[in-house]
């Protein structure tokens, strides 16, 4: 897949995500974290799904991490079509969430569960940078 | 009462009561038919295997509709266009769990007073025109990235289940070869599935979201079915047939959802099945027939593992060494199940439900089954964000004389 896909659809932010978008902006990967039960949560909720309460910061995390589970899709939905094959893993981070995303910067055929990836911020347009990944070899 | 994990869960609510009749309409891609037109099929068809008089219908459930998803009123709508006059009325929205959790709902109605006599129906014509809306986390987080809808969920499950256990494909053509046998007797299945299938047709099918394959997935058609529940002491009254009485049910959403970081190959089926087998008295020895909820092979594969069929990592060579074919040791989906009959939209939970009925009323006709003394009916129940589905559901049936 190439990284300029203008096809792709952009996110469509709400009232509890909003600070997710606005610091993917400036290039920094944050998620939610419980302050009550010291664990990540993702996606962004109203409130913690550990205490039911919105004992809720957002934190930075590095971005680096594995792949937890990956899937090569050779029909994608609409938007999509003519990228093919492309990458839908589910990433762990080292900090303990998981995000769900594209890898890219490689080859899709040698793409497996529990290599080493790391941040890669894709440019949509001037509002959105969505947080792609890429193998890390570091 | 028995406990599970802490939890008291009421026996006598749901074992009280029995199905005394089912009707299921012909699957069909691009029907062109209303919803109302498919329900009204099935609910006339259903009271007339009952042979009760449309008036003695006290209690409604009716599952969700994609083509009918804008209507916030549905189940009342929907009685209303069926003329019924009710003192229970009820949508379930639980997906492809809708609707085993509505035949235990409709019996917790039942044993409860609120009525006596249910009809439990879905209706769904997607391929003539589904209007969906699902968004919760998919706007930002699935659609961007590509994610293939359920192909590629269950890619990723696919994926996480490889690593750990090894993924063995000859046992998923299996169970769609068995399947399709069993389609290819049921003239209600869709007729374009209505072909002989080889394991080399599934070996060799497309790939959409690797590893999961064409023949991995169910084919949207528009259908619907329905069954009428009474208490097992007024269906002893009401004719000759079988008594098919509930014997077991277990229910779970969000399997683990406070663990950021689940095992996805472990699924709310371990929780679900535990107290349906628990609540029956029986084991998975005992079962005669099962038809589980097949959105996916690999759901099917992974239940027979969550049940305790055989164990985790083990689902595969139980497949190799069981014969799951309807003259077999544990027939499978012998209607042919959503991945041969095809798939009605969210009324795809209650093919393999209607089909468990029709064959413990001894009414399934060349595919009929010897002994059908326990029968299993799941549900799996919408997919959520990086984890495995939302809701399982376990229904035991249990036939006798």
């Amino acid at each position: 897949m190439t990284e300029q896909s203008n096809q792709r659809p952009l996110p469509v932010p709400t009232d509890v995500s909003q600070p997710f978008w606005d610091a993917a902006k400036e290039h920094r990967l944050v998620f939610q974290y419980c302050r009550e039960a010291g664990r990540f949560q993702h996606y962004p909720r109203s409130v913690s799904v550990y205490t039911g309460m919105p004992t809720l910061e957002w934190r930075e995390v590095e971005g680096r991490g594995f792949i937890y589970a990956v899937t090569v899709t050779h029909r994608g939905p609409p938007a999509f079509r003519g990228t093919e094959p492309y990458v839908v893993a589910t990433m762990q981070l080292d900090e303990g969430v998981r995000i769900v995303s594209n890898i890219v910067n490689c080859n899709p055929d040698d793409v497996r569960v529990g290599q080493r990836v790391k941040l890669f911020w894709l440019k949509m347009d001037e509002q959105f940078n969505y947080p792609l990944f890429e193998p890390d070899n570091e | 009462m028995e406990s599970v994990k802490g939890h008291k869960v009421a026996k006598s609510g749901i074992t009280d009561v029995a199905v005394i009749a089912c009707a299921e309409a012909k699957n069909v891609v691009a029907s062109g038919r209303s919803v109302p037109h498919l329900a009204g099929e099935v609910f006339s068809g259903a009271l007339q295997m009952a042979g009760i008089d449309k008036d003695e219908i006290d209690g409604f459930v009716v599952c969700g509709s994609l083509t009918e998803a804008g209507n916030p009123f549905w189940s009342a709508v929907i009685a209303d266009h069926l003329g019924l006059e009710l003192d229970w009325c009820e949508g379930v929205d639980l997906g492809g769990a809708s609707y085993v959790g509505a035949v235990a709902r409709a019996a917790l109605a039942i044993s409860s007073g609120m009525c006596s006599t249910v009809l439990v129906l879905a209706a769904d014509a997607p391929s003539t025109r589904n209007q969906q809306d699902f968004k919760a986390y998919r706007p930002e987080w699935q659609e961007p990235v590509g994610l293939m809808g359920p192909p590629g969920l269950f890619g990723l499950l696919s994926s996480v289940y490889d690593s750990k256990y090894g993924l063995d494909p000859e046992a998923l053509a299996k169970l769609a070869v068995t399947q399709r046998q069993h389609a290819l007797m049921n003239e209600l299945a869709c007729e374009r599935l209505r072909k002989p299938l080889e394991t080399a047709d599934y070996l060799n099918s497309r790939i959409i979201s690797d590893p999961i394959k064409l023949l991995d997935c169910v084919m949207v058609c528009d259908g619907a079915n329905a069954i009428i529940l009474t208490s097992v002491e007024r269906a002893r009254n009401s004719g000759d047939r079988p008594i098919v009485r509930l014997a077991g049910y277990g229910e779970k959403t969000n399997h683990k959802i406070t663990d950021p970081l689940p095992d996805i190959t472990e699924t709310g089926h371990q929780i679900a099945g535990k107290r349906a087998f628990e609540m029956a008295g029986v084991t998975p020895k005992d079962i005669k027939l099962f038809n589980p909820y097949d959105d996916f092979l690999i759901a099917v594969m992974l239940q027979m593992e969550q049940l305790g069929f055989c164990k985790p990592g083990q689902g595969a060579d139980f497949i190799h060494s069981t014969d799951l074919s309807y003259k077999g040791d544990l027939p499978l989906n012998t209607g042919g199940g959503q991945i041969s009959a095809g798939q009605a939209g969210l009324a795809g939970g209650g093919h393999n439900f209607v089909e468990a009925a029709r064959q413990m009323f001894g009414e399934a006709g060349e595919r009929q089954i010897e002994n059908p003394a326990f029968g299993v009916v799941t549900g799996i129940g919408t997919i959520p964000y990086a984890r495995n589905w939302s809701v399982s559901n376990v229904m035991i049936l249990e036939r006798s004389a």
